[in-house]
């Protein structure tokens, strides 16, 4: 494992910046940044629970805790937080807490901002809009694409954000961190995850959205965001494309990423995954949907499951106001080796989720 | 498993349609007049720039102040008016739509309040910010922009 280079730090006290000096230097700036300072802090939330049928038995479910602060600390800076309280088998006391977002926003003029902390990797709609919000969620889970371990949910780095520019209302993201196989406090190797991306909105509702992100996950390090563990040295590519239209009758959210897996033993393994959800909004709130997932994993991945997955679900929605939603959905998966066609198993569920915002 | 489907889904339905059977005929809306403070605003705007303002997308005005929004509760008649008027929405969709800006980090959250008065209390105080009202309040503090022309609509 490579130690983190420290030559910036060297030459700069090498030119007569001691540490303390520097402590306090970025101190008094942070202080100059409170003077004018109207701390307008809110505090939101979001909770679910619900049951489910599976294996022939009703089970209930606790959900996630969210919480979410936002602050604007001056006229130029804001602060966002969320932190995640959910159920964990593992944990001795059961519940897990997680740090899922803290950043520090800075405007730098109109609608160009500099950000700093842990994000949502801005690659597709659904992880840039959606993070951990179960009401705003158009059906209970997360596409597949998610838990297999595909999306980089996280980086922990500097990103430079643009939006609603020109008639278009094009906006951009760039992203540098410290990518998906290191933590939140420390980069496991000098190279550096890097995220750009671009979207337009030409009509409300409507947003076009293109993201390319790339990585290097050292053999035997375990993703941030799975329970995946690399079998070798991966350079990864990730092209990701999505469409998403949510109008006051119809919803339509279609994404795709192709991933690119690049190592020594196997050579360059592509796996496209997808998913495309489709709902109509009825006058009475209810919203019938459906949502398809497609994951077809090279034979020779060495990084995700080497299965193909596919999975359809129906479902309803009904929201009761903008804070309070109700699902009911089928579900059904299925995963098939792509070595042994013949060897497929499957399973099916019913959920029914309550989620609600305050 | 099919009964069980079946009776979820029945139930489902059910106490959905319950909860949104149809519970108020529709009214007239009311008038709305567009305010703010005399620092950042211009004196006169478009619907459509309005309407970007309102969706979060300018959030400066061009002399750099930054823009904050000052709305009426949804469930006041303004509040509704508002959304239905300048956004073409329901006032639950307004606030889902700011729900949604807010929880992205995307903009600064709008400021509901209960009355007129209390809107141009903060739209006065506060540089940069602009509300709005009922088309037949008084002002003391704050100004009317104009929009397409008309001082309310």
């Amino acid at each position: 494992m490579n130690k983190p280079s420290v030559s910036f730090f060297k030459k700069l006290f090498a030119n007569g910046i001691r540490p303390l000096k520097l402590v306090s230097l970025a101190f008094v700036l942070f202080c100059g940044l409170l003077v004018q300072a109207q701390p307008d802090t809110q505090i939101r939330g979001f909770v679910d629970f619900g049951t489910n049928y599976k294996n022939d038995q009703v089970n209930f479910t606790l959900g996630e805790q969210d919480l979410f602060i936002t602050s604007d600390i001056s006229d130029r800076v804001s602060f966002l937080g969320e932190s995640v309280f959910k159920f964990s088998a593992n944990s001795p006391t059961k519940f897990d807490v997680s740090i899922e977002r803290i950043i520090l926003k800075y405007n730098i003029k109109g609608n160009h901002n500099v950000l700093f902390g842990k994000h949502h990797t801005p690659v597709n709609y659904w992880n840039d809009s959606y993070h951990h919000g179960r009401v705003l969620f158009p059906t209970i889970f997360r596409p597949m694409m998610f838990d297999m371990g595909v999306v980089p949910l996280h980086t922990t780095g500097l990103r430079f954000q643009g939006q609603n520019l020109g008639k278009l209302r094009f906006g951009y993201d760039a992203l540098i961190g410290n990518g998906v196989a290191s933590t939140d406090a420390i980069d496991i190797n000098k190279m550096k995850s890097v995220m750009l991306g671009a979207h337009i909105t030409p009509k409300d509702g409507l947003r076009i959205g293109l993201s390319y992100y790339q990585d290097y996950i050292p053999k035997g390090a375990a993703l941030h965001h799975s329970s995946n563990v690399s079998k070798q040295n991966v350079k990864q590519a990730l092209y990701s494309g999505s469409v998403s239209y949510f109008g006051s009758k119809y919803e339509l959210l279609a994404e795709s990423s192709m991933v690119v897996n690049k190592n020594d033993s196997t050579g360059v393994n592509v796996s496209p995954t997808a998913y495309i959800y489709a709902g109509y909004r009825t006058k009475y709130k209810l919203v019938p949907y459906m949502r398809v997932d497609l994951l077809n994993f090279s034979s020779e991945e060495v990084l995700f499951s080497n299965k193909r997955q596919r999975g359809a679900l129906v479902g309803l929605r009904y929201e009761i106001n903008y804070l309070t939603v109700l699902k009911l959905e089928y579900n059904y998966t299925e995963s098939m080796s792509m070595a042994n066609h013949s060897s497929m198993t499957n399973t099916r569920a019913i959920n029914f989720q309550f989620a609600i915002g305050f | 498993m099919k009964k069980i489907v079946t009776k979820l889904l029945f139930g489902f339905i059910l106490i959905a349609s319950i909860i949104s059977l149809p519970s108020a005929t529709p009214v007239e809306e009311s008038s709305i007049m567009v305010i703010a403070n005399v620092k950042g605003a211009p004196t006169s705007l478009t619907m459509k720039e309005l309407k970007s303002i309102f969706q979060g997308e300018k959030q400066r005005w061009n002399d750099g102040t930054k823009i904050s929004i000052a709305f009426m509760k949804s469930s006041t008649p303004i509040g509704r008016a508002t959304a239905s008027k300048v956004l073409n929405m329901s006032g639950d969709q307004l606030n889902k739509f700011w729900l949604a800006l807010v929880f992205q980090g995307k903009a600064k959250a709008p400021v509901f309040f209960g009355s007129s008065n209390e809107v141009e209390s903060f739209v006065s105080q506060n540089p940069g910010s602009i509300g709005v009202v009922d088309a037949g309040y008084q002002l003391k503090d704050s100004r009317v922009i104009s929009i397409e022309g008309k001082k309310s609509f």
